[in-house]
């Protein structure tokens, strides 16, 4: 992003992870630290005749921790959905003193299917059912003037909402922004993944020769942005280098036969950043065999095949607009413990161009990753991070 | 600073391109299938997409019509679409198709469609531009917000151009597209990108 | 068998939105992917959905799908042979 203003850059401010396994991100990544998976088997769930392998968050769990902070009466006509992103929202926000009423905040939410578990039971068009209004009423609860912004780019929003808040603030037209990813599973989301055959029966193996497709999952994520002088920035801080978006020109649903759209967002922010530096590649590693196989050609054609890579998916499943956050967040606090996560249910390569996998986590020095999402649409995100001052 | 190099709206009442209404024979079927018969006619994935994505597309072939190596291989090139609505037609549609425990065929063709970036893949594949695809959701109709976030993704180095604009469809008598297509200022008189511009062209 | 072809035909224009092409265009014995009616992957996912529809037949996955999808006669012989209604 060529009018990157020199002399600041776009630096994490604040995160949560609000998965089955942790309220905090400290504690989700603990979790996936001891190895935990939050994937379960569930028969008869929501209505769907067929059994299916998810992570699914405790309804319950979720209000009870909102009663803490807020009147649960104030959230009572809130979706379950919505009360997860300010949930999520209210605890990344409690690491900063940003005030998220200020007309200098922007709310970006990143969700493939928001409400639509609303037309289960009334299945007509209304306001609520649409995510721009799922948006406006997070954002109003945080008293912010400022529209929100919704980004629907299927299953890589949560990399494209950061890459939407980067810009945003390159421009000044905020100096802080709040990116939150949420969605929300149902029958709806199920039932559909599992008409295109997409589900494993067993917890999804990324990568591996007998991968049978993905898991879904639920989550929110919130990363918080701010624009930062160079010389203020520490040695710890996380900085957002650089994002690319590019599509596959190819098909709607299925990937790249050549990884085209995924390796070109490489080519795009890897720029004259050397491999060595990549402390790893945060892939999508969804575990649906063409997915996969398309990560492993592009990552090749990119040159990065000596760069370890890892996918998250083993520990909370697909969790769609919530992904790219969740998996960001998770690769950071792996970095500042100078680990590089292992790919759960990975044993065996499963991709014609080899990948440096581990099942197992590793421990390294550097500190930058890339993190890259690929979705329906042929669409394909990647995003470069970096630890501390140095400039992208 | 971005000028506006050409411009398309449609509406259940016809197709407008330039400011100019676009003929369309008279026939049983809706305007959107007349468009596709009269001005494109080689392309079946048509029949096979949602509304939405139907929208969007008869939308940019009309626009894209005229232009020189149309269909070149390009990465300068984004599609920036907008909507408020989104894939909700096609929700509600795959929702019918669960709804009945003793009729329960979920639909794989319609499924595809109950994402709302779907319309920027459909014209990414047509055109094959292997630039950047977004699709943002707005509680409603923001010139102001689109326009802001269509000068941000010329941040990315890469992009030269956009095509952008409103896509929203709901049913058969309410739907609505302007798209635009937007590049770097070429001296040849066109219109500056910005607010005052679209509002002067059409009632945006 | 003729009756269960034509009628298969018909069924798969409808499902799969073809809507340009007629039962008549369609060969017994032409490949039905690739050339042709240029169906993908989706049409693939859809045509299981049929199957099971309206004959009762369950498929497992696409990879079943396609030993099944060769042609329009291959199909029919399989309905025949399965199908619960």
């Amino acid at each position: 992003m060529e009018r990157t203003l020199e002399h600041e850059l776009i630096v994490k401010e604040g995160d949560n992870l609000l998965t089955p396994l942790g309220m905090t991100s400290a504690e989700s990544y603990r979790a996936v630290k001891a190895g935990q998976s939050a994937l379960r088997r569930y028969e008869g769930l929501w209505g769907v005749p067929e059994p299916f392998v998810a992570s699914l968050l405790d309804r319950k769990a979720i209000d009870q921790a909102l009663d803490a902070h807020y009147s649960i009466r104030a959230l009572e006509t809130y979706s379950f959905f919505e009360k997860m992103a300010i949930l999520s929202i209210s605890r990344a926000l409690e690491q900063s003193s940003v005030d998220p009423a200020s007309d200098r905040v922007r709310f970006f939410l990143s969700t493939t299917k928001g409400n639509v578990a609303r037309l289960e039971t009334e299945n007509r068009y209304r306001p609520d059912v649409l995510p721009g209004y799922s948006a406006q009423r997070i954002c109003d609860f945080f008293h912010n003037p400022n529209p929100p912004i919704v980004i629907s780019n299927a299953c890589t929003s949560g990399l494209c909402a950061q890459i939407a808040a980067m810009r945003a603030l390159q421009q000044g037209r905020c100096d802080h922004a709040i990116v939150v990813g949420a969605d929300q599973q149902s029958k709806f989301i199920v039932s559909g993944f599992q008409s295109f055959k997409a589900l494993s029966p067993l917890p999804c193996q990324p990568f591996d020769r007998d991968r049978q497709g993905l898991n879904l999952g639920e989550a929110a994520a919130t990363l918080l942005y701010t624009r930062r002088p160079v010389d203020e920035i520490g040695p710890t801080d996380w900085i957002a280098c650089r994002g690319a978006i590019r599509n596959d020109a190819n098909h709607i649903s299925g990937p790249s036969r050549t990884g085209e759209g995924c390796y070109r967002t490489l080519r795009a922010v890897l720029q004259d950043t050397p491999p060595e530096e990549l402390a790893f590649l945060n892939a999508h590693g969804t575990a649906t065999p063409y997915n996969d196989e398309m990560e492993a050609i592009a990552i090749d054609r990119a040159g990065l095949s000596d760069v370890p890579v890892n996918g998250l998916k083993g520990y909370f499943g697909h969790t769609m607009g919530a992904a790219g956050l969740l998996e960001t967040v998770l690769s950071m606090y792996a970095l500042d413990d100078q680990t590089i996560l292992g790919t759960r249910g990975y044993v065996h390569c499963g991709v014609s161009h080899p990948l440096r996998l581990s099942a197992t986590h590793a421990t390294t020095q550097r500190k930058s990753f890339i993190k890259l999402l690929s979705g329906f649409g042929g669409c394909n995100a990647a995003l470069l991070f970096r630890q501390g001052g140095d400039l992208c | 600073m971005l000028t506006l190099q050409s411009w398309i709206h449609i509406a259940p009442t016809g197709a407008c391109l330039e400011g100019h209404s676009v003929p369309v024979t008279d026939s049983n079927e809706g305007l959107l299938k007349r468009l596709y018969h009269q001005y494109v006619g080689d392309y079946p994935k048509f029949f096979k997409m949602d509304p939405l994505c139907r929208l969007g597309f008869i939308a940019s072939e009309l626009l894209l019509q005229n232009t020189p190596d149309r269909f070149s291989p390009r990465e300068d090139r984004a599609v920036i679409l907008f909507s408020h609505s989104g894939s909700f037609a096609s929700d509600s549609h795959y929702q019918q198709t669960i709804a009945d425990p003793n009729d329960y065929f979920p639909s794989p063709s319609v499924f595809v469609y109950t994402l709302a970036n779907i319309v920027t893949g459909e014209i990414a594949i047509r055109n094959h531009y292997f630039g950047e695809t977004s699709c943002y959701l707005l509680n409603r109709k923001d010139p102001a917000e689109m326009i802001a976030i269509v000068e941000e993704a010329f941040l990315d180095p890469q992009t030269r151009s956009a095509l952008c604009g409103w896509v929203e469809y709901v049913d058969e008598t309410h739907y609505e597209t302007t798209l635009f297509l937007v590049g770097p200022e070429d001296h040849t008189g066109k219109p500056i990108w910005n607010q005052d511009t679209i509002n002067d062209l059409i009632n945006f | 068998m003729e009756a269960l072809m034509v009628e298969l035909k018909q069924a798969i224009i409808e499902a799969l939105n073809l809507e340009e092409v007629t039962p008549e265009e369609i060969d017994n014995d032409a490949p039905l992917f690739g050339e042709g009616l240029g169906l993908d992957s989706i049409d693939a996912l859809e045509l299981i959905v049929l199957m099971e529809k309206k004959y009762g037949i369950k498929l497992k996955d696409a990879a079943e799908g396609r030993k099944i999808f060769q042609s329009i006669r291959v199909m029919a012989d399989y309905i025949a042979q399965h199908r619960t209604k």
